[in-house]
């Protein structure tokens, strides 16, 4: 596992690729694999704090990590066949934002756990949010937002949920650029995630 | 208002056009645009800064928004500091956050420049060229389609206060470079100016010392 953590780390492609086919072939425990690579994900992101590495190293190690859960889900879904989806969770970039680097992982790691996700893209408009809520009765919404201009958007489509009569039934959380309590507060939210394996977390918590 | 009592610390990219206007006699401090990646260390450096002039100076002028909150928690001690009550610098090259606002819901994807953002560099097409370095132009390629995705135009921003068309020419090629539509928006100074010499009415957040700037300073 750790030359695989090294090349991922390395930004070496070829090499993590061929190392997860190889794992893969000699029937690595999949969840095992998919841990390596948040490990060097989050090796990434030390070295990205230290000034060592810059945005472009984030995104290639995020493609990689794509790649390799591409070949690793259908095992998953072979293995979880019979157990069914923990529970059903919207997401989206909220609207006048179009950011979805982060939005896509959370899918992507929500995905591989074990839940059924809405992805209603990017610049997601208060209605929609609304529209699908009452269409695809999720447990949890989650709503990303990149800039501080996300913040209102945020707010707005938290109240028109109430407006609507669903917010009661819903969980709310939200990620993407500077979350905290203040802003959780402001935007009227249960939750604010740092990352995609706290966006897991929280609705593993909230959906048992 | 004193200049020789006020002073003025700023990202590089606002320095940029903040000193073609700065009083006679203002002290300025340029602190590095590469801190707005990380929003705890901006707001360390931040505060050591103004922690660093504040015996020395009556008021020291940010030139900084909520720039992803690194401003939030920054501390007034023995001086009150000034902002401009906007989310990011953008606000302050079109000349009001409204005029801003306006851009952002009506073109989403838009990739802002303006003078400084084209000379300190530090956008995604100057990581374009780190990543072709590092990593070859196959991989940088993939990884500016990634950054850019959802990216439609490519915006100059002209203040009037520099020969814009070096930038224009820069602009213009990145744009077509990269698949996007460029257009050049009329920028202003007038909330730069008004940073500098005030009044600080309700476009600003000021706080005396003691105090701390908080989120809904900002709303």
């Amino acid at each position: 596992m750790k030359e695989l953590i090294d090349a991922i780390v390395a930004m070496d492609e070829e090499k993590a690729i061929a190392l997860t086919d190889h794992m893969i072939d000699d029937n690595i425990d999949p969840m095992k694999i998919l841990d390596a690579y948040r490990d060097a994900m989050a090796e990434v992101g030390r070295r990205f704090e230290e000034g060592k590495f810059f945005i472009p190293e984030l995104i290639l190690s995020g493609e990689m990590l794509n790649a390799a859960s591409e070949k690793i889900k259908p095992l998953l879904t072979a293995a979880n066949k019979s157990s069914k989806k923990k529970g059903k969770v919207i997401i989206g970039t909220v609207a006048g934002d179009i950011h979805d680097i982060g939005k896509d992982i959370v899918t992507l790691m929500l995905d591989i756990n074990g839940y059924e996700v809405l992805d209603l893209g990017i610049d997601v408009p208060v209605a929609k949010f609304v529209e699908a809520a009452k269409d695809f009765n999720p447990q949890v919404i989650g709503m990303s937002g990149f800039l501080t201009m996300a913040y209102d958007p945020m707010k707005n489509t938290v109240a028109a949920l109430v407006e609507a009569g669903v917010r009661e039934e819903i969980k709310i959380m939200i990620g993407g650029g500077q979350m905290d309590n203040q802003i959780r507060d402001y935007v009227g939210a249960d939750a604010f995630g740092k990352d995609a394996i706290e966006a897991v977390k929280l609705c593993d918590q909230w959906i048992k | 208002m004193n200049s020789h009592r006020t002073i003025v610390i700023a990202c590089a990219i606002v320095i940029d056009e903040l000193l073609h206007i700065l009083p006679k006699g203002m002290d300025y401090r340029i602190l590095d645009v590469k801190l707005h990646v990380d929003t705890d260390k901006l707001r360390q450096t931040l505060q050591k800064s103004i922690d660093a002039e504040a015996g020395k100076y009556d008021s020291i002028i940010l030139g900084y928004g909520l720039c992803s909150q690194a401003i939030i928690g920054v501390r007034a001690s023995g001086c009150r500091l000034i902002a401009p009550r906007i989310d990011d610098c953008i606000s302050m090259f079109m000349g009001s956050r409204a005029k801003y606002k306006a851009q952002h819901l009506s073109h989403p994807g838009t990739y802002y420049l303006t003078s400084g953002w084209v000379k300190e560099g530090d956008t995604p097409f100057s990581d374009y060229e780190y990543t072709v370095q590092r990593y070859g132009k196959k991989r940088a390629d993939r990884v500016i389609g990634i950054m850019l995705a959802n990216y439609k135009r490519l915006a100059l921003i002209n203040t009037g206060q520099h020969d814009i068309d070096e930038n224009r020419v820069y602009a213009k090629s990145t744009a077509e470079q990269f698949g996007l539509m460029y257009e050049e928006l009329k920028g202003s100074r007038r909330l730069l100016m008004k940073l500098l010499k005030g009044p600080w009415d309700e476009e600003f957040v000021v706080i005396e010392s003691g105090d701390t700037f908080k989120y809904e300073h900002f709303m």
